[in-house]
């Protein structure tokens, strides 16, 4: 087993896989804690991604510096985009979980998993996942909100929501939540420097 | 009365019924009569007052939103009906996957997972971290004991009093005990053969009887009743 440690394209083994489990419980509920205080209150519903992204950087690099194998990423993204859509969430936040998993994965690994930069834009890749569900509100919300109201929607709302959903805030939703994510891999890293690499955690 | 045994098949068929019929749904009415029907599954897997009290909790929610609908207008109702919206949404799925849970073995779900032709690489992760959610918020209480032994205190204040130092003093103990766990757990697992390459046996036996045909029944008649009165087409 230990043989295949730091080669990159080798599969991954048991201990790989209860690794990613452990660490996927972890970020998923990062991604969950953090989201929570932004998502039930109605003013910042929109804001709920900036949460989610804020707290996972650390647990996302260090299961890729654990691991260091092409897969872990991928399955820590679809599991958590699995349980997000068990517990109710929107289709689209567990897509993109899942979708972000496996680019991030991918981009990772031209780094062979040791270029800190590119972890930290793995990791933004599978925060923006819970963006989904706003790209999808944008995209369409009328029917979103119309759902609401049983079809009763009158002219004043529609006028209210037309002037009220705002071009601008997608690309606001989408810009922090990038730059939360930066900052939380940023923290991530010097983590991992400052502590792990030196309790010889990383593999 | 005696808990029905469902099969765990069934169990994750219904909550992709219910993902579906949320989705999909067009009134409110519908989404209570969803969570009614759930709350009837829960009762016959023998998860009585899990039911009962996720049945009330969504009437007084219903009860509010359509009250909060009814009587504010323009902005304001923009932002609540952008909220509940999402609720209503969470809500019945959230329950189901509570009553699946709560009413079901990991051992179980393994086995389930195998038989639906799941990848290894899937099934174990995803059981060793069903299983791991509770031990975090247990391990969350001992480090936060020790913390306060330690004179940090682990609160919003002294995040912002000393960010760097809460941040660590959070993350390091939490992500040690992880990867610890992560290294015990696997030579555990490697020692009782979980390497070994041939199909798992197991001895929970599960079958699809009729009780698990009736409950996917229901669900789907729901589901096209559901896809009827939105107008027929997805």
């Amino acid at each position: 087993m230990s043989k295949q440690a730091g080669n990159a394209t080798a599969k991954l083994n048991v201990k790989d896989l209860i690794t990613t489990g452990i660490f996927s419980a972890l970020l998923f509920l990062a991604l969950l804690i953090g989201g929570i205080p932004f998502g039930i209150n109605p003013v910042t519903t929109f804001y709920m991604p900036f949460g989610s992204a804020l707290l996972g950087g650390p647990i996302l690099l260090l299961l890729i510096a654990k691991v260091r194998k092409r897969g872990a990423v991928m399955i820590a993204g679809i599991l958590s985009g699995i349980i997000f859509i068990a517990i109710g969430m929107h289709w689209a936040i567990g897509l993109g979980c899942a979708l972000g998993g496996i680019i991030g994965d991918f981009i990772a690994g031209i780094g062979k998993f040791k270029n800190m930069k590119l972890n930290t834009l793995a990791y933004v890749l599978v925060s923006l996942g819970s963006t989904g569900t706003f790209i999808c509100y944008f995209a369409d919300p009328q029917s979103w909100n119309t759902y609401m109201l049983n079809g009763k929607t009158s002219e004043g709302y529609i006028q209210t929501m037309s002037a009220n959903a705002q071009g601008w805030m997608l690309p606001v939703i989408l810009i922090g939540t990038v730059l939360i994510a930066c900052f939380s891999g940023f923290v991530g890293t010097k983590l991992l420097k400052k502590q792990f690499e030196k309790a010889g955690i990383t593999a | 009365m005696k808990a029905v045994k469902f099969d765990p098949r069934t169990k994750i068929a219904l909550l992709l019924f219910c993902i579906l019929c949320t989705t999909f749904s067009g009134t409110l009415e519908l989404q209570l009569i969803l969570t009614f029907m759930i709350a009837v599954f829960g009762l016959l897997a023998g998860k009585y007052k899990y039911a009962v009290l996720g049945l009330v909790c969504y009437g007084v929610l219903w009860g509010t939103s359509q009250l909060i609908l009814q009587s504010l207008t323009g902005i304001w109702q923009a932002m609540f009906a952008a909220f509940f919206a999402l609720v209503h949404k969470v809500y019945p799925c959230g329950m189901m996957s509570g009553i699946m849970i709560g009413s079901t073995k990991i051992s179980e779900f393994m086995v389930a997972l195998y038989r639906l032709h799941m990848p290894r690489s899937i099934v174990i992760p995803f059981a060793v971290m069903m299983r791991y959610v509770p031990v975090v918020f247990e391990d969350w209480q001992y480090i936060k004991d020790a913390m306060k032994m330690r004179d940090v205190t682990p609160s919003i204040k002294g995040l912002f009093t000393n960010p760097s130092m809460t941040v660590e003093c959070v993350y390091v103990p939490l992500m040690m005990a992880a990867s610890k766990t992560a290294d015990e757990l696997s030579i555990a697992s490697v020692a009782r053969g979980i390497e070994n390459p041939n199909p798992r046996s197991s001895l929970i036996e599960i079958h699809f009887c009729v009780q698990d045909w009736l409950a996917v029944f229901v669900f789907l008649a729901f589901f096209m009743t559901t896809l009827a009165l939105r107008g027929g087409f997805i």
